[in-house]
């Protein structure tokens, strides 16, 4: 990898998203999105249904060909890139999906699901595909000798892993995921967050983490972009968007998202800790 | 055009709807889906119910309104202003759902008839309990629709469900399930399928409409947040059994159970600060 | 509107749909069949006679001028031969029959009522068996009325009609004499002599479609069945009446309604195998004849009209689905 300093893994600029509605008109799902990415980096996208967060997502990795704009990896344009160098540009840009259920194909194995990227990319893997996915399952909590199962023998929680470890399995730099905790119940979306944040520490993988849900992005995303009805409104450090919110629709947006009343709240921390310093003095 | 009001009971004893030892089982899948659950619920108070899938809270909506099923077998009691409502014939639970009993589903574009345009299928809830003739029940469905502020009502009554937003969509349930006043709201996962704007527009209509009708509520929802700031008591489930129950304040500033206090600490919140792993090749 | 330019499009395809098939039988007719000439004639024909024949039937016009003439007939109807032993075929000119010496389009259109009736009352008969059945064995779901229906309607798919028709014959007609032979009189002169005629033939027909119907509306109600607005309906307080036939059949009958048109269209070109047995003179059974003394142009007069019917069936569906299905009909936000 020779790309200096300055240069970060992703860059996407005046990304734009048409499609034909009628016969004259035509409809702009995405609306000149631009924004970079580092390694080990997390872009949370968030927006509400119809911003285009979604169909931006896709464009990056390439599952829909935008209208206009650029997408440069790791310094180069790969906007356009067909064949074997959009091959080999797939092997760095993974995809987690919403529904592990719907996404992953029933009838296959565990084992056929997560190295089929492998074969897909053409890998050689010392000691063979299924040793790479016995460690991608170790990896993502996943009981290895559970490799001959089909996703629908799995809980909600544990499929999306299947997808996760899939995604990892070819080791790229970036992964996208596009509300791949929204259909999990929220203890197992602690854990599949705390999954994702390990998983970045010890692999370095980039992130663009679409959802809904601005509480869970707070949970993993260094950076945010908000849209809007396909426009980019606002974007910046997490802390910044999240406490110092500049543009309108981010503030309606925060504003409406509904909060445990924060006096229970502290008052269940101070008898927490009450107790903890109560039970450490006996 | 006024909506008639139903005749209150006269002679009530006790809650207007108590649910004490509901435990509904398949004998044949061998599985307990709910299991000595109790709660009561008042006029004009909220009973929130909490849980993760597979707790058994939609399922207990489904056996107050006796529309669980086939292969189910229930026990306990769920008495309506006294009248048990478990074991009552099909043909008597029909004369209180939509009427005294009313539900809102999640999802309102798959709950609601592509066929038919919103205003009949408002009407149809009015017509079946209190009779009319189309006309005056079209009025009525009108007037629902302003009372859960569609604007344009009187045109959009005779458009069709796919015609409208989600949020918009959801409003046609809520005046659907409130056009014969009813006693009990029972609203599982109302919220949960629409934009956190959108929410925030339902849940305070639902309040307003709450405070205005002086019905009780049964609130299912999987979102603690939401349930912090809708109900005035909670019952928390996992796996068909009460883990804990009390006053949303109660629950909130001194759970008791470690399953609530799990679910609390895997609840994100807004302001959380999180640590995270450090960029490569530094950012601002 | 976005309704009217859809339907002009429909419209202008099914123009040209019918002028391919128009071209289509010609075409076939013309390179497959045996020198219609010779035919006419007769076993006595000397070769001038022959030429003489097909000099007057514009035969030995090379293929495009000779479907030319076929097609402007159609518009403009066409003369056949010149001077006095001219034979006029006024417009619309499907063809002419020289074996029989008549205009083919008169011939098919005095028999189109035997067809008509034979077709309406099919029609009639296999949706009422077909959707009540249907709905009955969806509401029943593996009951055994629900499995018997199944496994009659998938006898009435597979059994042969003629082999129904010639069974049903016996069985009501000889063994049981129930009812009289089926001899057709005018449902003016004898209205209950027209409906013992038709009986039987009906009753053929509408096995097998009704078995068809039954199993569609089936499959289609089970599916309506678990859809979330049907817990709705239940959640609202209504009774099962209207449940069942307001909100499970309306959205299962739409698919239905379209195939009926286009099927029913189908039968106006004719049931040959019912009518034949049955020894009605509809337009199917003068297909059979036809076939049986090779006389050309009616065979191709019958072709036409069919695919012209099947056509126009199709458009008038079209049409229908947009009506039935609202979100066909206006379009969502």
């Amino acid at each position: 990898m020779s790309f200096d300093d300055h240069t970060p893994l992703l860059r996407v600029q005046n990304l734009v998203k048409e499609f034909k509605q009628s016969a004259r008109k035509q409809f702009r799902a995405v609306d000149d999105v631009g924004f970079d990415l580092s390694q080990r980096e997390t872009l949370g996208v968030v927006g509400e249904s119809g911003s285009g967060k979604s169909t931006t997502a896709r464009m990056v990795a390439r599952l829909i060909d935008p209208t206009s704009g650029s997408i440069e990896f790791q310094g180069e344009d790969v906007t356009t890139r067909t064949g074997a160098a959009l091959r080999h540009f797939r092997g760095n840009v993974q995809v987690v999906f919403q529904d592990p259920y719907s996404s992953l194909n029933p009838r296959h194995t565990v084992e056929q699901i997560i190295s089929a990227p492998l074969r897909y990319q053409g890998r050689k893997v010392s000691g063979g595909y299924r040793k790479a996915v016995k460690e991608a399952m170790d990896r993502v909590g996943l009981n290895p000798d559970h490799s001959a199962r089909h996703p629908m023998q799995f809980s909600g929680g544990q499929a999306q892993r299947i997808g996760i470890a899939r995604a990892l399995a070819v080791e790229p730099k970036l992964v996208i995921c596009d509300e791949a905790v929204s259909a999990l119940d929220v203890s197992v979306q602690a854990q599949v967050l705390d999954l994702l944040r390990d998983l970045q520490r010890e692999h370095d993988f980039s992130y663009i983490f679409v959802a809904h849900d601005l509480a869970v992005v707070r949970q993993i995303a260094h950076k945010v972009a908000v849209m809007s009805a396909g426009r980019l409104v606002e974007q910046g450090p997490r802390d910044a968007i999240f406490d110092n919110p500049q543009h309108e629709y981010t503030r309606t947006l925060l504003s409406a998202v509904p909060r445990i009343n924060p006096e229970w709240e502290s008052a269940r921390k101070s008898r927490d800790e009450g107790n903890l310093t109560a039970s450490s003095g006996n | 055009m006024k909506l008639t009001t139903a005749p209150e009971p006269d002679g009530r004893i006790g809650a207007m709807l108590s649910v004490e030892g509901l435990t509904v089982t398949f004998p044949a899948l061998g599985s307990r889906v709910i299991d000595d659950i109790n709660f009561t619920i008042e006029k004009g108070k909220t009973i929130g119910l909490v849980g993760e899938s597979g707790s058994g809270k939609s399922m207990t909506s489904l056996a107050i309104m006796g529309l669980l099923p086939e292969g189910a077998a229930v026990e306990g009691s769920v008495s309506y202003w006294g009248e048990q409502l478990l074991g009552n014939p099909d043909s008597a639970m029909r004369r209180l759902r939509g009427d005294r009993i009313a539900m809102i589903f999640q999802d309102p574009l798959s709950s609601l008839n592509p066929y038919f345009t919103v205003g009949f299928q408002i009407a149809e809830a009015y017509r079946t309990h209190r009779g009319g003739s189309r006309r005056q029940a079209r009025g009525v469905a009108v007037e629902a629709m302003r009372q859960v502020r569609i604007p344009d009502a009187e045109r959009r009554v005779d458009h069709y469900p796919h015609q409208f937003s989600g949020g918009m969509r959801q409003r046609v349930m809520i005046a659907m399930a409130l056009v014969c006043q009813p006693d009990l709201i029972i609203a599982d996962e109302p919220t949960t399928a629409l934009d956190v704007t959108v929410q925030a527009q339902i849940l305070t209509l639902m309040s307003d409409l709450q405070d205005s009708t002086g019905a009780g509520m049964l609130f299912i929802t999987h979102d603690l947040a939401v349930v912090s700031d809708v109900a005035d008591s909670i019952v928390v489930m996992q796996r068909g059994k009460t883990v804990e129950q009390g006053t949303a304040e109660a629950i909130f500033s001194w759970p008791e159970s470690d399953y609530t206090r799990a679910l609390l600490a895997a609840t994100p919140r807004l302001d959380d600060i999180v640590d995270l792993p450090e960029p490569l090749r530094g950012t601002r | 509107m976005t309704l009217l330019p859809y339907l002009s499009k429909r419209f202008l395809a099914s123009v040209i749909t019918l002028l391919a098939v128009i071209f289509l039988t010609f075409a076939v007719f013309f390179w497959l069949t045996p020198d219609p000439a010779a035919n006419i004639c007769g076993q006595t024909c000397t070769p001038d006679q022959i030429h003489a024949i097909r000099e007057q039937l514009g035969l030995n016009q090379p293929f495009l001028k000779q479907f030319w003439a076929f097609l402007a007939g159609i518009f403009a109807g066409r003369a056949y031969g010149a001077g006095a032993t001219a034979v006029q075929c006024s417009a619309p000119c499907i063809g002419f029959s020289f074996q029989s010496g008549t205009n083919v389009l008169t011939t098919i259109i005095s028999r189109l009522p035997v067809t008509i009736s034979l077709a309406a009352g099919a029609a009639v008969l296999w949706l009422l068996v077909g959707i009540s059945g249907g709905m009955i064995s969806a509401v029943k779901k593996g009951t055994w009325w629900d499995r018997g229906a199944m496994m009659v309607s998938l006898g009435g798919i597979s059994l042969p009609n003629y082999f129904v028709a010639l069974v049903l014959q016996y069985l009501l007609v000889v063994k049981l004499k129930l009812l009289p032979f089926p001899t057709l009189v005018p449902f003016s002169e004898n209205p209950s002599g027209w409906f013992k005629a038709y009986l039987m033939p009906w009753i053929v027909l509408a096995l097998m479609y009704a078995a068809t119907y039954a199993r569609l509306i089936r499959a289609n109600m089970l599916d309506t069945m678990g859809e979330n607005f049907m817990r709705t309906a239940r959640a609202k307080g209504l009774a099962p009446a209207p449940i069942l036939f307001r909100h499970a059949l309306r959205p299962s009958l739409t698919p239905v309604v379209s195939l009926f048109g286009v099927e029913f269209a189908t039968l106006l070109g004719g049931a040959l195998i019912t009518e034949t047995v049955f020894g009605l003179s509809g337009v199917g059974k003068l297909a059979y004849d036809a076939i049986q003394s090779n006389d050309q142009p009616v065979i191709m007069g019958v072709t036409l009209v069919a695919a012209f019917a099947v056509i126009i069936a199709n458009l008038l569906v079209d049409l229908a689905y947009s009506v039935l299905d609202p979100r066909v009909r206006v379009a969502s936000r």
